[in-house]
């Protein structure tokens, strides 16, 4: 326990250190952009018909949100806010804060994520141990090919597929969206419902392109462990189908959390592809509008929540590792 | 794990079984009564407040101008009441008194009065209201808003250099209510903005400064609950979604259909176009689609399109301080290249017509501003007549290419923005077309707007899409040509400067002035700019004075103008206006108010 | 962001191949499923499309604004775009934009991740704290979101830019992977031995470390390009990307765009570089398969 204590401590620092560094990294990155947050908004009022000088009146007050100064003046200025987890104002709308913005989309995307991942891990994780098991038989091959192809296809592609042929061929889904307006919120039937309806496309548009990395892992992981001698061993002690089945799999299961981890942090960077094509309003979503209207603030709150879902993921699953493989509990190194 | 994420499954399944089920019993049983339109992005976390970007106080839905403009070709300054009833505007233009609607009230019941208004125009100078502006010289003109009683209030312009554009920008003030928003305006606050305009320079400079300060504090304002002059109310907003009831209070509340409207998010067009193939949006704004999604859109039952001319066109512009676009004869050379017709055919096939003439107008405002077409040159594609300008400029042609003088082949580098799939499309038509007639021509696309716009305004592309013609005053329309990314900027005293190629904005590096044929030396940009002062009848001989000039010297080609369509479905309700109605540019909250779409009758 | 580069052997050490008879254990492997020869096919005529396809063009490919979104037919085999432009001269020529940044993205990958991750790894102590310090920064940091902002920054005028502002955004998880196979290698008997007999690091890691983790990367190579290539025409079906010539991920942008999806006019259009992808996928997929066998003999049950 004490150990785990102390191991934990130890990713805590390194995870801060790790914020600092790629808050760092993103706040010099996103200044070095070129594009005009105010240009584009003026466009705008311009195409409405307003007069160009009244645009120009109109937009003046966004300058007031972008920062001043020189560039260290305003990375400390920067640091000191993220001190007090203030991520500074919207510019994109105007005055509000950017991690009121960027919490809001969090919700809807952990929400995809979680439901993506879950499925994809049963699925793959069952397929690849049939796949481990009769690697040698058609059905073996063809699951692992499958795998393959399945992870290939690109997510967006997936998404396409998942939109034409559910919501214009045959719509028995919503379009777009996270949830039916008229439904009253709440903890009720209809509502939850139409959560639920909603995600379900994404979701498995996730679920689908994620689940043959797990098949894959799953695959040659079990095939690695079945050539250990303990397998062999249980063999030899006459233990049950079903024990030997267990044995393997719980040893087999444990590479599968390095991937799980990685995943969890790729989903939440790699959410932009499918919210965007299903219009659902997570953070995928808040990052690319925060990128076309330059909104500084958001972006680099963005940036950093998404870098800290993956650190936290790295650290849990390294805890898991802990807890569960015996080899790394005696204090060897964890590759993860 | 794997049972779980078996029941898990199973769960997801019969829950969304039941949302299916239930989403289509909900779809019958809200009937005619809710309007669903696509109107803007939604963010949820928008103040409803609207002056911000992103709002939740939707224009003609539950916020109320004093007018809404009629969008007309020649006269801006035509209006349909809004929360003015009625008004007067003095002969000099300074002095409009606004005469506000006698039932006018707010969603909780209480009356909009002379103080609304008062306190609007004090958020509008602190927001940066069209003709409100704290800081003389950017825009503005009202110097003075005097409440004369509770449905009267007098508004004043600086008398000495008046805008013909004053009252129409007074009309589009948005009208909050006051006993809401008072509490974060500071009470002295016309005095400070009395100060701001007319003190001494250093008291002038403080008092701008707490204007410039309390609207950074206000712009991220809004109530939390909203209280609304207009036809309806904000209930909820989602992250995707915003749901608007009825307001009773409305003073034409009888003439509202609907109960509720959904405003949908106008995330991206192919999310448009699925929900217009379901049949499930009443109205939506412009929506660019291409002509066979189009077609297909007007095939699904009760969608119909209303069309109306719009004062957009895109161009293709050149930037003349590279060589050789400096030359007229290059840039009327490549405009004899180019078939308009078939770029606009690739580009923007159903939600666009081809440019008739390259003269800074759309044919509906040569038409609507009575310019003579006789005097000006289409530019119908000639090789023939393109080899001979060319050739003035002193290319050469050789193996069937063009050559600079020096022998250097004649490239033409065309710019336009992944963002917009017609410039985009258009573009790589152009250069076809050039390249058919010997042309070196290149598209590059810019990765963003924001990129497109800042790389534009710097001066580093050569050929580039950009919107021209937006109107509908004659001064906005060619202050898009020869304004300030030309290098016409306001100077003291009612004039403009010019600067130089690559300063102060300039990307467009157009001489300051040239001779014309029939027309002498004229300077664009101070006739642009005598546009804002004069009266109607002498704007109609500048504006044709403009557009010989542009077709002279085509600065720019104008390819197409949009067509504004605005998809609706009949299936709910009925009533809509018609093509070229001149409602057409307001949002559908605004149709309602003005008597159209009525409920369908079962 | 690499996650498919993880497929092998997970946390078992690699096992030594046969060296040198790589290429006629590959034939051997090949020829025991005709999968795999058609995938080796694939792959090889994809590698001709991208070295030969441009030259079999025209520089401007002709237009036809008459005969725009048309279906195939014998004088367009796959139809043509929205000017009427012959699909599969689009699709040939857009090869080699896709293919070449792609590979560029793969190699860069490879390499860094692999020299730093031998390097940490046999070094150990400082420096390799330092390497995988790096190693974690660049595995923690968004990948996609970092190119989205990346696209704003760079022209991509050509396929090489493009390619190694991919390969730098990814090689992290090779580099852990590697490091952590030559962690477990150092301690196996013949590293011992090699350092034992005095021979130079260069050597050791060269002679001896290498080789035994070659088998990873020269799958992780091939994922990569897949990986690559679904990243790269994944941003430009974003839009978010600055482009000024035609490659596959413009071509379905433009195509959904245009609303092919909702229309189905002009299908052939948008199917045509997807099945490109996924056929070049497919090919590698197996090929991959016929590797994985030649390295790991675990997986063959005989």
């Amino acid at each position: 326990m004490r150990n785990l204590l102390v191991r934990l401590a130890g990713h805590l620092v390194r995870a801060l250190v790790m914020i600092w560094v790629v808050a760092t990294f993103t706040f010099f990155l996103i200044r070095l952009m070129p594009g005009d947050p105010v240009a584009a908004q003026y466009e705008k009022l311009v195409q409405q018909g307003m007069s160009p000088d009244a645009a120009r009146n109109a937009t003046r007050l966004t300058y007031g949100f972008l920062p001043t100064g020189s560039g260290w003046d305003q990375y400390v200025h920067y640091l000191w806010r993220l001190l007090h987890f203030d991520f500074g104002r919207s510019t994109q709308t105007l005055g509000v804060n950017a991690s009121a913005e960027v919490l809001t989309g969090a919700k809807w995307t952990i929400g995809l994520v979680l439901a993506g991942i879950l499925i994809s891990f049963a699925l793959g994780t069952v397929l690849g141990v049939i796949a481990a098991i009769r690697r040698s038989s058609g059905v073996g091959d063809a699951l692992t090919i499958t795998g393959s192809l399945f992870h290939a296809i690109p997510q967006f592609v997936m998404a396409l597929v998942l939109i034409t042929v559910f919501t214009v061929i045959w719509p028995v889904f919503p379009t777009d969206g996270n949830v039916d307006i008229l439904v009253d919120p709440g903890f009720n039937g209809p509502y939850v419902a139409s959560l639920v309806s909603h995600a379900s496309l994404p979701a498995l548009a996730y679920a689908l392109s994620m689940f043959g990395s797990y098949l894959l892992t799953m695959r040659s992981s079990v095939i690695s462990v079945l050539g250990d001698d303990f397998v062999l061993a249980a063999e030899l002690r006459g233990l049950t189908r079903t024990m030997r089945l267990r044995y393997i799999a719980r040893n087999a299961l444990l590479p599968l959390f390095t991937i799980f981890a990685l995943t969890i942090g790729f989903m939440f960077g790699g959410a932009v592809f499918i919210e965007k094509a299903f219009n659902y309003p997570g953070m995928g979503i808040t990052l690319i509008n925060s990128i076309g209207h330059r909104d500084y603030s958001t972006m680099n709150a963005t940036f950093l929540l998404i870098t800290a879902a993956v650190i936290v993921a790295n650290i849990v699953a390294d805890l898991l590792y802990t807890a569960i493989d015996p080899r790394v509990r005696r204090g060897g190194e964890a590759v993860a | 794990m794997r049972r779980t994420a078996v029941a898990a499954t199973a769960l997801a399944l019969c829950a969304t079984l039941a949302a299916t089920s239930c989403s289509s019993s909900s779809s019958s049983s809200k009937g005619g009564g809710t309007f669903t339109a696509i109107l803007t992005q939604i963010d949820s976390k928008a103040p409803i407040n609207p002056y911000n970007q992103s709002t939740n106080s939707f224009r003609g839905y539950n916020a109320m101008m004093l007018g809404w403009s009629k969008n007309t070709a020649t006269d801006p300054n035509k209006f349909y009441p809004a929360i003015a009833k009625s008004w007067e505007l003095s002969p000099d233009g300074t002095k409009l008194t606004v005469h506000i609607q006698p039932n006018a009230k707010w969603s909780d019941g209480k009356p909009v009065t002379g103080d609304d208004l008062k306190l609007s125009a004090a958020v509008a100078y602190a927001e940066g209201g069209s003709a409100f502006a704290a800081i003389p010289g950017t825009a503005g003109g009202t110097v003075d808003v005097k409440v004369i009683d509770d449905k009267t209030v007098e508004f004043d312009q600086n008398a000495t250099k008046p805008l013909n554009t004053w009252f129409a920008n007074v009309m589009t003030m948005y009208v909050l209510p006051a006993h809401v928003w008072s509490a974060q305006v500071p009470s002295d606050i016309w005095d400070t903005i009395h100060t701001a305009l007319t003190g001494s320079a250093a008291d002038a400079k403080t008092a701008q400064d707490t204007i410039t300060a309390l609207g950074k504090k206000l712009i991220g304002w809004g109530p939390d609950k909203d209280v609304s002059a207009g036809p309806f109310t904000l209930t909820r907003v989602t992250t995707s979604e915003a749901l608007l009831t009825k307001n009773k209070n409305f003073y034409d509340a009888d003439k509202i259909a609907p109960s509720q409207v959904v405003i949908k998010n106008y995330q991206d067009n192919s999310t448009i176009v699925n929900l217009l193939l379901k049949g499930e949006i009443d109205g939506s704004v412009y929506v660019a689609v291409s002509q066979s999604q189009l077609d297909k859109i007007l095939a699904v039952k009760g969608n119909q399109v209303v069309s109306g001319a719009s004062p957009v066109q895109a161009s293709l512009v050149f930037n003349e301080s590279k060589k050789p676009f400096d030359n007229v004869h290059v840039r009327r050379g490549l405009a004899y290249l180019i078939d308009r017709a078939q770029v606009t055919k690739v580009g923007e096939s159903s939600s666009g017509k081809a440019s008739p003439y390259p003269a800074g107008l759309t044919a509906a405002q040569i038409q609507g501003w009575g310019v003579s077409t006789s005097g000006l040159n289409a530019y119908s594609v000639d090789t023939a007549k393109a080899a001979t300008e060319f050739q003035q400029a002193g290319l050469k042609q050789a193996g069937g290419k063009w050559t600079l003088p020096d022998g250097k082949p004649f490239t033409v580098p065309i710019q336009t923005t992944s963002d917009f799939n017609d410039w985009t499309s258009g573009a790589s038509n152009v250069a076809a077309q050039l390249q058919a007639a010997g042309v070196d021509a290149k598209v590059t696309a810019s990765s963003d707007y924001a990129t497109y716009l800042a790389d534009l305004a710097a001066g580093k592309f050569t050929v580039s899409w950009w919107l021209t013609a937006l109107g509908p005053s004659a001064y906005n329309i060619y202050q898009r040509l020869y304004g300030a990314a030309n290098g016409w900027t306001l100077g003291t005293g009612g004039g403009v400067a010019h600067s130089a190629a690559g300063q102060s904005g300039n990307w467009m590096g157009e001489a300051e002035s040239a001779d014309v044929s029939g027309l002498g030396t004229v300077n664009p940009g101070e006739l642009t700019n005598q546009l804002s002062q004069v009266p109607p009848d002498q704007q109609k001989q500048i504006v044709a004075k403009l557009a010989a000039f542009t077709n002279d010297q085509v600065p720019a080609i104008a390819m197409w103008d949009y067509v504004n369509q605005n998809f609706v479905n009949t299936n709910r309700f009925t009533g809509f206006p018609p093509n070229d109605a001149d409602v057409l540019r307001q949002p559908q909250g605004v149709w309602m108010q003005l008597g159209y779409i009525k409920a369908k009758a079962k | 962001m690499v996650t498919a580069v993880e497929i092998p052997t997970g946390n078992t050490p690699a096992l030594t191949p046969a060296r040198r008879g790589f290429w006629r254990n590959l034939w051997r492997v090949l020829r025991r499923k005709p999968t795999r020869v058609a995938g080796a096919v694939i792959v090889a005529l994809f590698v001709v499309m991208g070295v030969v396809g441009p030259f079999l063009y025209p520089a401007n490919l002709p237009t036809d604004p008459g005969n725009a979104y048309a279906g195939p037919s014998g004088s367009h085999l796959l139809g043509t775009d929205f000017q009427g432009t012959d699909v599969l001269a689009l699709l040939v020529t857009g090869s080699r934009y896709v293919l070449v940044a792609a590979v560029i993205a793969a190699a860069c990958t490879v390499v860094v991740g692999t020299g730093i991750g031998l390097y940490a790894g046999y070094r150990r102590g400082g420096p390799d704290s330092v390497l995988m310090r790096i190693t974690d920064f660049i595995i923690t940091i968004p990948g996609l979101p970092l190119l989205l902002v990346l696209s704003t920054l760079w022209k991509y005028s050509n396929p090489l830019t493009m390619g190694l502002v991919l390969g730098v955004t990814g090689w992290g998880s090779v580099a852990r992977a590697v490091r952590s196979q030559t962690l477990s290698l150092r301690e196996r008997g013949f590293i011992e031995a090699a350092r034992g007999l005095g021979l130079s690091t260069a050597h050791v890691v060269r002679k001896e470390l290498l080789p035994n983790v070659a088998p990873y990367v020269a799958m992780n190579l091939l994922i990569s390009v897949t990986v690559y290539i679904y990243l790269e025409v994944g941003l430009f079906f974003l839009g978010v990307l600055p482009f000024n010539e035609n490659n596959w991920g413009v071509m379905i942008s433009q195509a959904v765009q245009n609303g092919v999806t909702q229309t189905g006019q002009g299908l052939a259009y948008l199917l045509s570089p997807l099945v490109a992808i996924l056929l070049l996928t497919l090919g590698i997929v197996l090929l991959v398969d016929a590797m994985d066998e030649v390295f790991n003999p675990r997986l063959r049950e005989d």
